[in-house]
Order: structure tokens, then sequence, then C-alpha cells
């Protein structure tokens, strides 16, 4: 009887169901993770250590931040420190990724003359104050990567746009405009002083020559992590896509205001800039994202519409301020799109009243 | 009639169905077990009264308690015996029950209502209510009062679904018992006066898919492998294409659900006269050593159960009652199987989730597939902040089935229908 006794304390009991799928929080981002890596493998190929030195800079940075904060925020400092094995032991069980993914994205979407210190202060940013105040992992307002990059931004003028040329840095007065590469989409772009010119092979791969952040030259990279994504069924497929080819769609209809329409401007549209590394691995972002299929699909639209006007009338780099603006509409579009149930069906009330 | 193939669902999960462990097993006769608990609550509405004194002797089949209202059901020894107590336990859903103790004697004597042959469909209605038939799939509405539906309707819809992984025991019943369930479908159809009876099995039970081919009568409907194939609005839509309204009943749309064990039981009760108080349940688990389906009175305490089915393999992790993804976690051995007992399981280390909750992603994973197109992240959401208001118009979950999808499917482990089920109270308290 003791010996039953026993037994039952073991079992447990809790709400339904008593089985459950394999798909972790920790899983996912190790996912992420794992998309991200053919962009940040490409990124060390073309900009050899110095890529590496950011891209271990800003992980490291954002998971010590995330370690940091856990330790001090809660509960009294002293008693944890006396008892820093069992937090250390606590927080790794509790680890979930989410930081190193975040790491990951901040140094891929930083320009390669981007100084040690600057890339640590800005995944230490996104980390503390963009993600753990408003809660950690789950209640982040906007993509902490984003909003690094754009604290960067405004903080010390770091425009992606520098001048690279088989990795030697030509960083200077000269800041292009990443978002306008090729030849034919400089429509009113004669007012910057100097373009290069780059086929659309070499605008898909990279080659070497990039004028964007070190994780976003090469699309071939970004697009083989699209399909892991796509595979493991993190991303719905569409997302990026229509995001992508609206926005250069839409980039095309606007450079034609300016003189004549040209579709054929349509991929360099798509391939240049951040778009494409944004639409992927920024937008898709669930936290700041809608949750349901409609207000997903408002909010690429917008997105894509949002990225392809701003482009065209400020010529800097512009998807970061466009997803931060998105991820801040996205609780309004939750809001008011919601769900219909399994079989609704709209009321004929109006209707009968008319009759 | 040949299978045609059913309708996919719009959303829905593929767990493990694990199935192999008892499907194989014929069903046994459990031995009489010495004493039975027998609640007084077996179907939804109020319990029922009892009807026999404490020290009654009584037959095997001898009503021992009788309906309380419209909703209620009658209640029977499963055991010849004496009856020895009645008394107030915790039952498996956690609240108080009254309970008839009734201890076995040698007599063996059995209680039988006379058989009906040719019957005319109130005769059916009639017996359906005296037998205390309730719907075996688990909910527990009596199944009488299905039988009077509001509207006309013109389809029988026979649920061979099974889609709860593990249970096997309309499986077993399907396949050893198929005349039987045939016959008591057609007395079904003929009380409801409708026009087709549609069988829908899942694409997992080839055998019995073939073996309802045979009656020229019977639509056989092959449903996709996918969870929660069996809800009654999911099979509705996928076996007819007919989509019923939320808060509505099947009836809305024409059709009448019906479990197959249900349909067994009122063959039974036609043409034997025979009071439901014994059914299959599926024993298993990955804790138990020999997964079998067993014919059980109602009343078993579930210790009977696993030791007829070799004791524990392993010290479980979880006893559920029911299926994995709607039943009921049990603390201990100490309770009692009900009529809509349809499993007893021993989940071990590995296929129980012991994991902790961890903050929403806003994945939208378990919107995605919830087969009643809910939000439960906006529920869970709001509950949690105690905005039951918002759970209820956000999440739609006063529209929830309960299914477990989104619970199942959750990353980071959110306790969703708990959530749910919260917002559900709060709300009816309104």
């Amino acid at each position: 009887m003791t010996k039953q006794a026993e037994q039952t304390t073991q079992v447990a009991v809790s709400v339904p169901p008593h089985i459950r799928g394999r798909r972790t929080t920790r899983g996912i981002m190790l996912d992420v993770a794992i998309a991200l890596l053919p962009s940040a493998v490409m990124a060390c190929v073309y900009f050899h250590l110095y890529a590496l030195m950011l891209l271990l800079v800003c992980i490291a940075g954002a998971v010590a931040t995330e370690f940091v904060y856990y330790f001090v925020a809660k509960g009294g400092f002293a008693k944890k420190c006396s008892r820093a094995g069992e937090v250390v032991k606590s927080w790794t069980r509790q680890f979930d990724c989410t930081s190193v993914v975040t790491g990951l994205i901040l140094a891929l979407i930083l320009p390669a003359y981007t100084e040690w210190y600057e890339a640590l202060l800005g995944s230490v940013f996104a980390i503390a104050l963009v993600k753990m105040l408003f809660g950690g992992t789950g209640k982040n307002l906007v993509n902490p990567a984003a909003a690094g990059r754009v604290f960067l931004f405004i903080s010390f003028s770091l425009s992606a746009g520098a001048l690279l040329v088989d990795g030697t840095l030509t960083t200077g007065s000269t800041y292009l405009s990443g978002t306008l590469l090729s030849e034919g989409a400089l429509s009113g772009g004669s007012s910057y002083q100097e373009t290069i010119e780059l086929s659309l092979l070499q605008l898909f791969l990279g080659n070497g020559v990039a004028t964007a952040a070190i994780g976003e030259t090469c699309k071939a990279a970004i697009f083989a992590g699209y399909l892991y994504l796509v595979v493991r069924k993190v991303i719905k497929w569409w997302q990026p896509l229509l995001c992508i080819a609206l926005s250069g769609f839409v980039s095309v209809c606007l450079a034609a205001t300016g003189g004549t329409f040209d579709i054929t401007l349509f991929p360099d549209y798509c391939l240049s800039g951040g778009l494409v590394f944004g639409a992927v691995f920024m937008a898709t972002d669930y936290v700041t994202s809608p949750k349901g299929t409609y207000g997903q699909l408002v909010y690429y639209v917008a997105l894509a519409l949002l990225t392809a006007i701003l482009r065209h009338f400020t010529h800097i780099e512009i998807m970061s301020f466009t997803i931060l603006l998105m991820n801040l509409l996205t609780p309004l579009i939750d809001t008011y799109i919601v769900r219909r149930p399994f079989g609704y069906k709209r009321e004929k009330k109006a209707k009968e009243a008319v009759r | 009639m040949k299978a045609i193939q059913g309708k996919r669902l719009f959303a829905g999960i593929h767990p493990h169905g694990r199935k192999q462990l008892s499907s194989g097993r014929a069903l046994e006769q459990l031995p009489p077990p010495e004493e039975v608990c027998i609640s007084l609550s077996q179907s939804l509405g109020r319990p029922a009264l009892p009807c026999v004194e404490k020290g009654a002797k009584v037959k095997r089949g001898e009503c021992i308690a009788k309906a309380d209202g419209a909703i209620s059901s009658d209640v029977f020894a499963s055991i010849a015996g004496e009856v020895i107590d009645i008394r107030t336990m915790t039952a498996q859903g956690g609240g108080e029950e009254t309970f008839l103790v009734i201890k076995a004697d040698q007599s063996g004597e059995e209680f039988r209502f006379p058989a009906l042959s040719d019957p005319t469909p109130e005769e059916i209605r009639a017996r359906v209510k005296e037998c205390g038939i309730v719907g075996l799939g688990g909910a527990g509405f009596p199944t009488a009062v299905k039988l009077s539906p509001p509207c006309p309707v013109d389809t029988l819809i026979l649920n061979g679904a099974e889609c709860e992984p593990y249970l096997t025991c309309d499986h077993r019943l399907m396949l050893e018992f198929t005349d039987e369930i045939v016959r008591g479908a057609r007395y079904l159809k003929q009380a409801l006066d409708c026009k087709r009876i549609i069988i829908g099995i899942e694409d997992n039970k080839p055998d019995c898919i073939s073996a309802f081919e045979r009656y020229p009568d019977i639509a056989v409907v092959r449903l996709r492998k996918q969870y929660p194939m069996g809800g009654e609005k999911q099979l509705v839509y996928s076996a007819t294409g007919r989509k019923i309204r939320p808060g509505k009943l099947p009836a809305d749309a024409g059709v009448v659900v019906q479990n197959v064990a249900t349909a067994f039981a009122v063959c039974e009760a036609v043409e034997q006269g025979k009071p439901l108080y014994e059914r299959a349940v599926t024993v298993s688990g990955g804790a138990v050593n020999e997964p079998k389906n067993v014919w059980t009175p109602v009343g078993t305490p579930l210790s009977a159960l696993v030791s007829f089915a070799g004791g524990e393999k392993t010290s479980p992790s979880k006893i559920v009652q029911g299926g994995p993804m709607t039943g009921i976690a049990l603390p201990s051995y100490d309770f009692y199987t009900h009529k809509t007992t349809s499993g007893v399981l021993l989940l071990d280390e590995k296929e129980a989730s012991l994991s902790e909750p961890s903050p929403c992603l806003s994945c939208g994973k378990c919107a995605d597939a919830c087969p009643m197109l809910l939000m439960p992240m906006q529920t869970d959401f709001y509950a949690e902040a105690g905005d039951y208001e918002a759970a209820a118009k956000q999440g739609g979950a006063l529209h929830c089935i309960e299914c477990g999808v989104c619970a199942y499917v959750c990353p980071a482990r959110r306790p969703l229908i708990q959530s749910i089920r919260k917002t559900k109270q709060e709300m009816r308290k309104k």
C-alpha cells in the first residue's frame, strides 16, 4: 500500500492534451539561426574576418545582455550572487535562443565598416531596452534587431551604403543608397556622386561588391535560408514573396512617374538593398507580426507599399524603419481583424430589412 | 456501398496514433470485479436519483437510479450483488459525485427488458430511453434526446473516426460486431425517419472500411487521418460538406451524429433488451504491460482494468481516463469507469507532456491548426490578464470544442485549453 501511495505522488495531473507535438520555442529559434547561416557564411566570404568579428560581437553581446538582465532583474541581486550556480542553471534551462537570433540578424544588417563597439552597443540596446524591458521573449513590441539597427543609424549615422570593392573598405563621404544599386534603378539618382553598376547576377550573388549590409549582399544565401524556413514550416511561403514582389512592382510604378514604365527593372528593385533580407528574416518575426492569416496579409501588403514609397522618396536604407513602423501597427491589426469561427455565416438581417 | 473520400478539414494535426499497441487485440471480457462504484452522473444534465436502498439485492442490468430531468439518464447495476453503500466521493472531473457501491455475490442473476421484434419508431425511442443509452463517444448526451430532433433530418452519420490516438475500442467493435452496428444504425434511422446512413471511418482502419462496404444501404466515407476528424462539426463537414453554424446543433444542418458504439448499444437494447451497463474500453499506453480492449462493466475500478492488462510495465507519468487529447488526468487508480469512458491510458515518461509553459511567441501555430478557425493565443493572452470578455470576443473561446489541437502544437507549451475553459466558465457566470 505504501508503495502505491509513493507511486501515485509521481503521477502528473494537468489539463488535456496529455501528449504534445515536438516543436519547442528553442527548436524554432534554432531553425531560424540555421536559416541565417548561409548568409553569415557568405558575409564572411565577402568581408573576411571583419564580418566574423561583427557576428561574434553581436551574438555574444546579445546573449550576455540577456544573461546579465536575467541575473540582475528579478529577485535580490545579492541573493542571486550567493546562488550564482543555480541561477546559471535555471537560465540555461529557460534559454530559448531568441537572443542568438537577434544578435545574428543585427550583425547581418550592419554595414561592413561598423566599429566593434558600435555593434556591441547595438546588440545591448536591442536586447536590454527593446526586448527585456518589455518583458522578454514574446513581449517586445518591435523587432529588437531592427530597432538596434535604427538606433545605430541615428546615433552614429551608420548608413548601409559604404562602397566596398573586393573586401577593401573605402568608407568616406560617399553614402550610396543601399536600395538603389543597379544602373537602371537610378531614377532621379543622378544627384548621387557615385554609383556602381551591377549585373543582375552580381546583385543576386553579391559578388564581392556591395554597398549594403554584410548579410544582405548575397541573395542566393538568403534564398537558401528562405527555403529552409519554408520546408521546416517556420514561416509561410507566401509571406516574404508577397512582400518582395509587391514592393518591387510598386517601385517600378513609382519610377514610371518620372519617366517610362519599364517592367524589366522589376528584378533590380526586388533584389536590391535590404528588402529581401528584411522580408525573409525580420518581417516574419512571430512576436511582432499579426497572428491571423488575414492580419498577416494586411501586414505584408502594407509593409511592401510603405517600403516602396519610402524608398522612392528618401533614398536611404529604409527596410528597418518600415519594419519598425509595421511592428507598431501589429496590435491594431490583431484587434480589428478577428477570425470568424467555422461555419460562420454573415447574418442576412440587412437584406431582409430592405425588403 | 463503395467507400467515397471525405473532405479534408481546414486545419488539424497528425499526432502519432500509437494505435498499433492495441488495435490487434480482440475484445475480451473483464472477469466480474468484486465491487463496483457506479456514479449517478453518467450523462450531461442532473445526476440520476437512486431508486434502491442500501442493502438491496440487485440483478445485473437492474435499474438502480432513475433519470432526473430531460437530459439525464437511467443508471443500471453492472454486476449482480448487494448495494453496500451510497456515498459521495471525488469523481474524475474533480467534482463531488454520488456513487452506489455494489458488492458482487455469486447469484449472477441478470435482468433484461423484453426483446422487440419489428419495432415502431416510438418503441425504439422508448427502448433507448429506458435502457439509459447515452452517446458513447465521450460527451454522454442521452441518445433518446438526439432521436427527437427539433427539426427534420435527412441523414444519420455514424461516427467511426476514432481520431483520438491510442484508442482502439471502436475499431475492434466495428470489426467484430459489424452486423450489430449496422442493425443498430437501421433502428436509429427508423426512429429518426431519415433517408440515409453514412458511416465515417478514418483511413487508418481499412479493415473496417471494407467490412462496412458490404452493406448496400450504408454509405461509407473514408476520412483522412486528421485529428479532430471525429469532432461532430468536423465529421459532418467531412462526410457531407455541410457546415454547422456556430452555436447550432447538427440537426440544424439536417444530420444526427451517433457513435458506432452507441449504435451497437441500441442494437442490443432493441434485440435483447439489454440496458447499457457495460462497454468496450481500451487499456493502453507505454507504461502498461499488455494493452487490451476490454468489455468493462460501468463502475469498474481502474486498478482492476490495469491489473487485467498485465499491470504496469514502468511507473506511469500520467494516468488518463479517455483519450490523450481530451481525456482527464487522474492522480491515482482510485477512480471508476463511466458509461463514457472509452480508454484508460498509462502514459510513460516519453509519451506524456510534462514540460513547463514558457511565454507565448505569437507564432500563430495554434490558430493555423485550429479546426474551428479560432485564435486560441488571443484567448490565452486576455484570460491571463483577467479580461474574459475580450478573451471570448477576440479568441472566439465560446465556439471552442476543446479538442486540444492548439495546445498540442504550441511550441511554448501554453496551457491553452485551461485558459479557454476558464473563459467559458467566467462567461457563463455573466
